[in-house]
């Protein structure tokens, strides 16, 4: 069962600029779990894609913040979230049914819950069986 | 989010007042014969205060161009992202230009050289908004 | 201070200015770009970043603190000298002296400097603020004058948040209420650009080759905050996949916000000559404000601004466009400047022809040597590289941004409503 991350960059992520709390340790921790790691930012693409290189973790997408329908698009997977610390962020996870984090409750990894026994929870509550 | 309402002013107060009982008007120097909007307090060709007075438009303009906006900095619109911004060109002085969202006209399909007709749009504090419509033959 | 007027040369016929080649830039200075002071670090504020860029442009100039007699600033980088961020107080309490007011933390005032830096020299102050391209020419017109002799010219840029005004008004007055119930804002950018399109065939995608050469060129610049910060390449792919701010603006059509200062030491030619590098000579400056004649400045209001600002430039120094090796105008917003290029009819572009410039070969050593120092989309919302390439090109010290010809630069900014033209020479003309 796959489930997709989509992490904000500035203000979210600790290598952000304003640093957010969510750390790369977190996403990495993420990532070796199992989850689609992804991000949707006003950095530029290329800007993002150096910063996945540079942790070496593996994104399975970049996009910028309009471009989240594109994620959804490009990306199978059982749920998609995203993480972010503004309005845009969270209007732009609503319009494209990703489920929303703030930066501030990403700091506790609450998406390592996501994974029940009967499979993985989506933004609207179900579970998705595996 | 209701959108910003409009305080008018010493200035201003003729023209919403007009737009209160559904006219738009402009202000005119009867010495210059030269329309003026937004208003200001003399007349900006001849710099004199004493021959600018009051007059009502048509009501009937053209678009002659816009903007979609999707980030406003103006929070009161950010809940209706992304919405069009026109650019109206009044009839009989196509260099007095009004604003309009268009309501009614899909993002990003604004018909440029449409014609168009004022109405108004009730907002809080009895302000009367003018806006614009497309007019169909 | 109240502002001076009357020193801006905005009358036509303007003549050849009369102190043509008798005053000069002689060196520039810049302190780390940052993209937000942390609100901690008090060796990172906007006045401790400015008294490193005015120590750094006096030694460039290999001169001593003593020697400056003049003070020329934009407190907090705008017109009017007021910061483009939120202030710090009184929100936030204040901090021991010297930053127990604003003066230091969100503006910097020559008074403030000059009490920091110990300058007892100082004859002649002026805070009152505006463009950078205003504050050069109010020195170069200082100078000639006989004002001060040896002018610091500082600009600061912060920004505490990081990102331009939100408006939270649910009541708008002045100004305002002609726009904000509509949400007219930035909006007023696209539809100029759109109206250009139109006009002329043209599209958004075309700007891409004109914003991805200004980020190549301002990671050759160490003022650059992309040069300190993010140091890897903006592509075609990068610009394209912008999302649209108020179509045809998008987000990379938009400098970024940082926090830095740079100054710049303006003097007359003969004590230029006796310093470090070899003077910059400053021809002509010229000035101009516009008001649309309705709420909207349009197409047509944005080219006849245009047109009278250049004509006036090239009026002021006596030169034609074919004598402008670099030519650098303007670019914050990034979807104006082929204005000021169609103005200026630089390389024989006319009106409607910038975006097939920007097709052509505009890197600093070709043909075309076009922002050669970023502009503000390859280095931050600094507005310096206007200046500080300019003159490390004229004194021959660009490095790898070096253009082969560096005679004669021209900069243009800061809108078509409201700009400033100055014309630096190699030579006194």
């Amino acid at each position: 069962m796959a489930i997709l991350l989509s992490f904000d960059i500035d203000g979210t992520l600790e290598v952000g600029d304003p640093p957010g709390g969510i750390t790369m340790e977190m996403v990495r921790r993420a990532y070796e779990a199992g989850y689609l790691i992804a991000s949707c930012s006003d950095r530029a693409l290329s800007s993002q894609k150096a910063m996945w290189a540079r942790y070496n973790i593996p994104a399975v997408f970049t996009a910028s913040k309009h471009q989240l329908p594109n994620m959804r698009a490009a990306i199978t997977a059982d749920a998609y979230y995203h993480i972010g610390d503004r309005d845009t962020d969270e209007q732009i996870a609503a319009e494209n049914g990703f489920g929303f984090w703030w930066n501030h409750e990403g700091v506790s990894e609450p998406w390592l819950t996501l994974q029940t026994p009967h499979g993985v929870q989506t933004p609207g509550g179900e579970d998705v069986s595996g | 989010m209701p959108r910003p309402v409009p305080a008018p002013d010493p200035l201003s107060k003729p023209f919403w007042d007009a737009c209160a009982q559904g006219k738009l008007m402009v202000q005119k120097c009867t010495m210059c014969d030269r329309k003026q909007f937004p208003p200001e307090a003399t007349c900006r060709n001849c710099g004199w205060a004493f021959n600018l007075t009051w007059i009502p438009t048509s009501g009937r303009g053209t678009i002659v161009g816009y903007s979609v906006t999707y980030d406003t900095r103006i929070n009161a619109w950010v809940p209706d992202q992304p919405f069009n911004n026109a650019v109206i060109a009044l009839e009989e002085d196509p260099a007095i230009k009004f604003h309009s969202n268009l309501p009614g006209v899909k993002v990003n399909e604004v018909p440029v050289g449409a014609k168009v007709e004022v109405y108004f749009l009730d907002l809080e504090d009895g302000i009367k908004l003018p806006e614009w419509k497309l007019v169909h033959h | 201070m109240a502002r001076e007027t009357g020193w801006e040369r905005s009358r036509d016929p303007v003549g050849i200015w009369e102190h043509r080649g008798k005053v000069a830039l002689a060196s520039r200075g810049h302190a780390p770009t940052d993209r937000r002071w942390d609100g901690v670090s008090m060796d990172k504020t906007l006045g401790a970043y400015t008294i490193i860029a005015a120590n750094a442009a006096i030694e460039d100039a290999g001169i001593k603190p003593s020697d400056i007699d003049g003070i020329i600033t934009s407190p907090g980088g705008q017109p009017g000298g007021a910061p483009i961020g939120d202030t710090w107080g009184p929100v936030r309490p204040y901090f021991a002296p010297p930053y127990n007011t604003e003066d230091g933390l969100t503006q910097v005032t020559g008074e403030w400097l000059a009490r920091q830096m110990g300058l007892k020299n100082v004859r002649y102050f002026n805070s009152h603020g505006d463009t950078i391209w205003n504050l050069i020419g109010l020195a170069a017109q200082c100078v000639g004058d006989g004002r001060c002799n040896v002018a610091l010219v500082t600009y600061p840029t912060g920004n505490l948040e990081g990102r331009y005004h939100r408006n939270p008004d649910t009541r708008v007055r002045g100004p305002a209420q002609w726009s904000s119930p509509w949400g007219w804002g930035l909006s007023g950018q696209g539809f100029t650009f759109e109206q250009y399109c139109r006009k002329y065939g043209s599209n958004h995608d075309r700007m891409a080759p004109f914003v991805v050469q200004e980020h190549k060129n301002g990671l050759l610049w160490p003022g650059s905050y992309y040069a300190q910060h993010e140091p890897q390449p903006f592509t075609t792919e990068d610009y394209l996949n912008g999302r649209w701010i108020a179509q045809n603006l998008s987000i990379f059509d938009c400098d970024r916000p940082v926090n830095t200062a740079a100054a710049y030491i303006v003097t007359t030619a003969e004590r230029a000559r006796d310093m470090r590098h070899k003077p910059v000579y400053i021809l002509d400056h010229t000035e101009s404000t516009f008001q649309p004649r309705s709420l909207v400045q349009d197409l047509d209001d944005t080219e006849a601004f245009c047109k009278v600002q250049a004509e006036r430039s090239y009026a002021g120094s006596g030169l034609r466009p074919k004598d402008i090796d670099i030519f650098l105008p303007y670019d914050g917003f990034a979807v104006f400047t082929q204005y000021f290029i169609e103005a200026f009819r630089w390389r024989g572009v006319n009106k409607g022809e910038a975006h097939d410039l920007y097709a052509m070969d505009i890197t600093p050593q070709g043909p075309n040597p076009l922002n050669t120092g970023g502009g503000n989309m390859g280095t931050g919302r600094m507005r310096t590289a206007f200046f500080s390439d300019p003159i490390e090109q004229i004194q021959g010290r660009a490095g790898a941004r070096q253009a082969k010809k560096a005679e004669i630069a021209v900069t243009h900014g800061v809108l078509p409503g409201n700009a400033a033209t100055i014309v630096m020479s190699s030579t006194p003309g």
